[in-house]
């Protein structure tokens, strides 16, 4: 029984431009909800009419999102442990741990996998077949004390044990699991200049997104400083820094073809008495001015807090994942809404606390996309999970309940 | 825009067996007006007030509507929640009563005597600004900071009592939100009179309820310290208890995204019903305005403002009822469809008193004895619209 019929009423593809689309298959993975009992959860792959053309189950929630590799293999960070056997020292006040990589071929079979202690968030596959991934909560990442006292922001006295806060470390591992590079934040960033979130707790920094520059620098996403940090690689140094005072608590900032930073900037501590809003921006490094963005006709309809994330499609549209209505969408470039998905995979299973059936990001890989070449991606293969949760399942028209 | 969110308007739902029925009153922010719709979301009467509300109208129980509008010529009337004019007008629109101040801000309260109570915005002495805590200033410091006055106004338009904040509030204790600015330091949004004739007023940038002694002004009690955040609407039930729509805007650590409705005990703040601590929380969520209200047979009533959507849940939680604002200009077209956001919305019973005999009978065919009956044949009826 839901609290809310008027927004959970429709589900499936809710509108299709079929001009205005960047057309391709959309990837998500629900975080721990799966209709089927063999599974944590589902990484699903769907045509522009929501037809599931293909299903990988898991037996572990993601750590926190799959992407699809142009072999066509996934890579599938998960969480493995739970947070006891974990010890980590910052209490987990978000959802995103991950303990190990799994990269599984098209047919779901293990084909390599890493231990990934303390890996949140994000796994960044890099061209050397290497992965770089944030961690935090690892004794390394304590940050002295005397470095912790200076920090600005933050509610003061809600440090891990009164007095300890800690750090990300950025990981890069090889193929065979060694550590090649490790950055540990708080000994690159100013106390003063590295502010956090007035609203947020002394404990922990929260990287939430990494990217890696054409340039080889790394876009580093940091949530509670509502800030990108650009890092040199591999020196470590910070080369610049984005958004401050513009995007708030920010997910997924990506370089795009023409240089620029998209992120999603959720919104959630924004200055002022605006009602919350989220939104897509696009800014330019060299002025660190807002030069794009995507938000709703009337703002407050489009707002996810946490989680999301926004890609740039060949055609210049924007894929976005407004995570906690489990929604995605594509506008174009003008705004104009040309794709609505709302995803049927919402709902409490499997131990998901709150979240149950957000996705943390989703992607549109083009129908020419290598992975797919010589795939069969008939719907009819699923024929069960499309009667469940495909086009037919839903009513295309609202007719209100009143009895 | 969406499809899927905001293309839905009016009547959803209506369990008629579980509602407590009636006629919903409420303010579109985008409109002029005041809109009376039945249950099943038809409208029923239309006040044009000829100003923009600032915030809201209700209706009194003498069938006078009591609207605040807004002056656009107010020297604050960039602020959130500015009006300027009070208008007591009949069924028929005619005002009867007007009150004007540029400073009136966000609720009135008529009293059991007669009288209105208001909020208007006054400066902060310079002395007491420069020592406020909180908030960021937007880098001119020079500017004013404006705290809240609640006045006492007689039909003939008297003030006949008045508190002044920054004269009882005290600048260690009421902290403004650090992501709020500092041209306002209180930012109250409602005030209301308690049966034993103190002043409950809500503290929107301090996070606070607080309870004014009528006599001497002094804050008797806080409620809030960190429980709430940047509340709407709060008003006291015939238990003594207290109803507080938590709007969650601003909150700490920003972990969820989520609204709440709390029914507190005043004397030591305790949290004695919620609604809003289910596993769907973001489907409940109105960073500004909205309402509550407890209705006599003990459901609630709620007003999500920036979605436009009034609903009503039992005392379980369950909803019995639901509405999105369709006022006041739907526009069919998906393409253009997005929500259109209400201040505040009232539940009247059949029964009360400022309704005519004559709008009773339209809602009494809602009751829908018919409905009832299939209901008792059959539980899973999903029928047609029932009533006229």
């Amino acid at each position: 029984m839901t609290i809310n019929v008027a927004r959970t009423a429709l589900k499936g593809v809710t509108f299709h431009n079929s001009l205005k689309t960047n057309r391709g298959f959309t990837l998500f993975c629900p975080y721990g909800y799966s209709p089927f009992t063999d599974a944590c959860t589902d990484v699903w792959l769907i045509d522009m009419d929501g037809q599931i053309v293909y299903r990988w189950p898991m037996s572990y929630l993601p750590g926190l999102h799959a992407t699809l590799l142009p072999n066509g293999h996934l890579l599938y960070p998960a969480t493995t442990k739970s947070p006891a056997e974990r010890k980590a020292p910052v209490e987990a006040g978000f959802i995103g741990y991950g303990d190990a990589v799994f990269e599984y071929d098209w047919d779901g079979n293990l084909i390599w996998e890493v231990e990934t202690p303390y890996q949140h968030h994000d796994v960044l596959r890099l061209s050397t077949g290497h992965i770089m991934y944030p961690s935090q909560g690892e004794p390394a990442g304590l940050i002295p004390g005397q470095v912790a006292a200076k920090w600005k922001g933050g509610l003061h006295g809600t440090e891990v044990d009164g007095t300890k806060m800690y750090s990300d470390i950025v990981h890069e591992v090889d193929r065979e699991g060694n550590s090649v590079w490790d950055w540990n934040m708080y000994e690159f960033l100013d106390p003063e200049l590295d502010a956090m979130c007035p609203l947020e707790k002394r404990t922990e920094w929260h990287i939430n997104s990494l990217w890696q520059c054409r340039d080889g620098s790394i876009l580093v996403s940091v949530r509670n400083m509502s800030q990108i940090l650009k890092v040199d690689y591999p020196s470590g140094k910070v080369i610049a820094r984005y958004g401050r005072g513009q995007i708030s608590h920010q997910h997924d900032a990506r370089e795009l073809d023409n240089g620029n930073i998209l992120c999603f900037d959720n919104g959630p501590h924004r200055y002022g008495y605006e009602p919350s809003y989220s939104r897509v921006v696009e800014i330019d490094p060299d002025s660190d001015k807002i030069v794009w963005q995507y938000k709703a006709p009337l703002a407050s309809d489009f707002y996810s807090g946490v989680t999301s994330g926004a890609e740039r499609l060949p055609n210049g549209n924007t894929l976005i994942c407004d995570s906690v209505p489990g929604r995605i969408f594509e506008v174009t470039c003008d705004g104009e809404l040309a794709w609505e998905y709302i995803s049927p995979f919402m709902g409490d299973r499997k131990d998901a606390n709150t979240y149950g059936g957000k996705m943390f990001r989703a992607h549109r890989y083009p129908y020419d996309y290598p992975a797919f070449k010589g795939k069969d991606l008939d719907p009819a293969n699923f024929p069960w999970e499309n009667r469940l949760f495909g086009p037919s399942a839903w009513k295309k028209n609202f007719s209100p309940c009143i009895f | 825009m969406s499809v899927a969110f905001t293309s839905i308007k009016g009547t959803t739902f209506y369990n008629s067996r579980k509602a407590y029925a009636g006629f919903n009153l409420l303010t579109p922010i985008e409109g002029e007006g005041v809109w009376l719709i039945d249950m099943m979301g038809e409208l029923v009467h239309y006040w044009g007030m000829g100003y923009r509300p600032g915030c809201y109208g209700e209706l009194l129980p003498n069938g006078h509507l009591l609207y605040q509008g807004k002056i656009d010529s107010s020297p604050l009337a960039h602020l959130e929640g500015a009006g300027g004019i009070l208008l007591e007008a009949d069924w028929q629109g005619n005002v009867l009563w007007e009150y004007r101040d540029p400073y009136l801000h966000h609720a009135f309260y008529r009293m059991e005597n007669g009288n209105t109570l208001v909020l208007k915005w006054i400066v902060v002495p310079n002395g007491i600004a420069c020592n406020l805590k909180g908030g960021f200033s937007n880098c001119d410091d020079s500017e004013e900071v404006w705290s809240d006055c609640i006045q006492e106004i007689d039909p003939d338009g008297k003030v006949v009592w008045e508190w002044i904040g920054h004269d009882h509030l005290d600048p260690e204790v009421d902290e403004i939100c650090p992501l709020c600015p500092r041209t306002t330091w209180t930012h109250a949004n409602a005030c209301v009179e308690c049966p034993n004739g103190d002043i409950l007023v809500s503290f929107m940038k301090t996070n606070t309820l607080a309870i004014i002694d009528k006599k001497n002004g002094h804050v008797k009690r806080r409620l809030g310290s960190g429980e709430f955040t940047h509340q709407h609407s709060p008003n006291i039930l015939d238990n003594g208890n207290v109803l507080v729509f938590d709007n969650g805007f601003h909150e700490l650590y920003a972990p969820n995204v989520m609204s709440r409705v709390l029914e507190l005990n005043p004397n030591d703040g305790t949290i004695v019903w919620c609604f809003g601590e289910s596993n769907e929380r973001h489907l409940f969520y109105s960073s500004t305005m909205s309402s509550c209200q407890r209705l006599p047979n003990g459901n609630t009533f709620i007003c999500e403002g920036t979605w436009g959507r009034i609903f009503e849940v039992d005392q379980g939680g369950e909803l019995v009822w639901e509405f999105v604002n369709k006022f006041p200009s739907f526009d069919a077209s998906p393409t253009e469809s997005k929500s259109s956001p209400v201040y505040s919305a009232y539940r009247y019973g059949l029964d009360y008193s400022g309704l005519s005999r004559s709008i009773r009978k339209v809602g009494q065919r809602q009751i829908s004895p018919a409905a009832a009956k299939r209901d008792d044949e059959t539980a899973q009826s999903r029928s047609e619209i029932a009533g006229y």
